[in-house]
């Protein structure tokens, strides 16, 4: 089992551990319910060191991105980053990734962890243009600390030195521990936040920086739990559920990244799902009836099963049950009535505009 | 620690069972088991007049990341459930010996309920969980 730089602390706030990935994780520290409520009402702070970084640099490391990603390499510049994904060549998804702009040729990428292996093989297994590659993912931990005192908590430990005027996917290098940290403007959440990339022998002390200047605020440790009821209430994708290496990102809703005008892996497919071609597309569905759908359930409307929930659960914000569902493109437009199987039983429900939650500025 | 009252009985799948009068068996979940599930946010419950024989699923319980059922700990008929559990299933965290009751069962035989786990019993049971 991986154990990331900060698990001791988990164990010293007692949080429940499980097994996320080959990683030992905390799911919750206290309650779902609370780090949920915390993150989107004051801050939460979640260790997420488990996830992959691989840097990119070198001559030919544009051109190899060029060549991997469907979004188009002018859309970032340095101090920027941006979401995308690696496609396969059947417009499938190998990983979906962020990818910050250090300079010229010198790109630093965020992957899945249970990825991270698969994506390297893949990137290798590409680059004919001499980029190198270099996964830096046991050197980096990463701490998200998310929410509408979460500019307020960072600039306490680091100072603002411009953190607080960071835009949207914008990022710097600040000195820390006699080396440097990326501090990016970004989460997962739907909620303002900042995503830290401390070296992994720093991280502990940032961690306990942080939980203690926050602790007057509101500030609490979150866990999986919550990171995946946030997450499912602003609609983002987890690799493996939404999208997958048979799912496009145009099924998976987020096909406004597919943009760019290079020959990149997959674009055939994916050019002809934007054009109207994909057989699914993903939908927002929260129930009307009572219950809780879950991962795997099946949506009808009326008779006809028109698709499979990818992530559904419990909404701590909306107080309802909410799901992601790959469905039959076309199927059914927001305000259809469909009904959710669960346990053998339908309960009501309906499609609503994604995302549940709308990002919080 | 977990409370385990003295005054009721207990099965290996961590329900309770308290009996009003001979034939009434008020049941619910214990302490340690709404202390493993956590935040409760749903609770299925059967509608009143079904039978049940012993262990087969009467109700769910649901936290936000675990679905857990409830068997009946003795053959029986659901005379009443729990209905407040519809807008408020934290009861059973806040309450689960109490409010947080989930359904009576009629019960069919008294020899049933010797078979259930008296409180020394329960705690070694969770103890070597």
């Amino acid at each position: 089992m991986n154990l990331t730089p900060l698990h001791e602390e988990h164990l010293k706030l007692n949080a429940r551990m499980v097994d996320f990935a080959g990683w030992e994780l905390p799911v919750m520290y206290t309650s779902i319910l609370d780090e949920h409520a915390a993150t989107r009402t004051k801050a939460g702070i979640f260790d997420v060191s488990h996830m992959g970084e691989i840097l990119v640099r070198g001559r030919g490391a544009e051109r190899l991105l060029r060549r991997l990603v469907p979004t188009s390499m002018d859309r970032v510049r340095p101090g920027r980053g941006m979401y995308t994904c690696l496609c396969n060549e059947r417009g499938g998804v190998v990983d979906d990734i962020f990818i910050f702009m250090k300079g010229a040729d010198d790109y630093y990428l965020v992957v899945n962890a249970a990825t991270t292996g698969k994506d390297l093989a893949w990137i290798r297994a590409h680059n004919d243009t001499g980029a190198l590659v270099e996964d830096v993912s046991s050197a980096t931990a990463k701490i998200d600390i998310q929410g509408p005192r979460a500019r307020e908590i960072v600039v306490r430990v680091l100072g603002d030195g411009g953190i607080a005027g960071l835009e949207r996917f914008h990022f710097l290098d600040i000195p820390y521990g006699g080396g440097s940290m990326m501090v990016s403007q970004s989460g997962y959440t739907g909620e303002h936040g900042y995503e830290l990339f401390p070296a992994a022998a720093h991280s502990v002390r940032l961690w306990c920086d942080l939980v203690e200047a926050g602790r007057d605020l509101g500030l609490k440790p979150a866990g999986l739990g919550a990171r995946d009821t946030l997450r499912l209430e602003a609609a983002y994708s987890l690799y493996g559920h939404e999208i997958s290496d048979d799912i496009s990102p145009v099924e998976a809703g987020i096909g406004w990244f597919v943009n760019s005008a290079d020959g990149y892996i997959g674009r055939d497919v994916l050019v002809g799902h934007k054009s109207g071609g994909a057989p699914r597309e993903l939908i927002c569905v929260e129930l009307t009836g009572r219950g809780v759908p879950r991962d795997g359930c099946e949506v009808y409307a009326g008779d006809a099963k028109i698709g499979v929930m990818t992530s559904a659960g419990y909404s701590p914000t909306l107080k309802k049950g909410i799901g992601l569902v790959l469905a039959r493109r076309g199927a059914a437009a927001p305000g259809s009535q469909l009904q959710v199987s669960i346990r053998g039983s339908l309960v009501d429900a309906r499609a609503v505009q994604r995302p549940f939650y709308r990002y919080h500025a | 620690m977990s409370q385990i009252p003295d005054d009721i009985r207990y099965t290996k799948d961590h329900e309770w069972v308290r009996m009003d009068g001979d034939f009434i068996a008020v049941c619910g979940i214990t302490d340690h088991a709404q202390e493993m599930l956590t935040d409760i946010v749903f609770v299925e419950l059967p509608e009143a007049g079904i039978e049940f024989s012993r262990g087969e699923r009467v109700a769910t319980v649901e936290s936000v990341k675990a679905v857990s059922n409830i068997y009946a700990p003795v053959s029986g008929k659901v005379i009443e459930v729990n209905t407040a559990l519809e807008n408020a299933p934290e009861l059973v965290n806040s309450d689960p010996y109490g409010e947080g009751w989930i359904f009576k069962l009629e019960v069919k035989s008294a020899l049933e309920l010797e078979s259930l786990l008296d409180a020394a019993a329960y705690a070694a049971h969770v103890e070597a969980e």
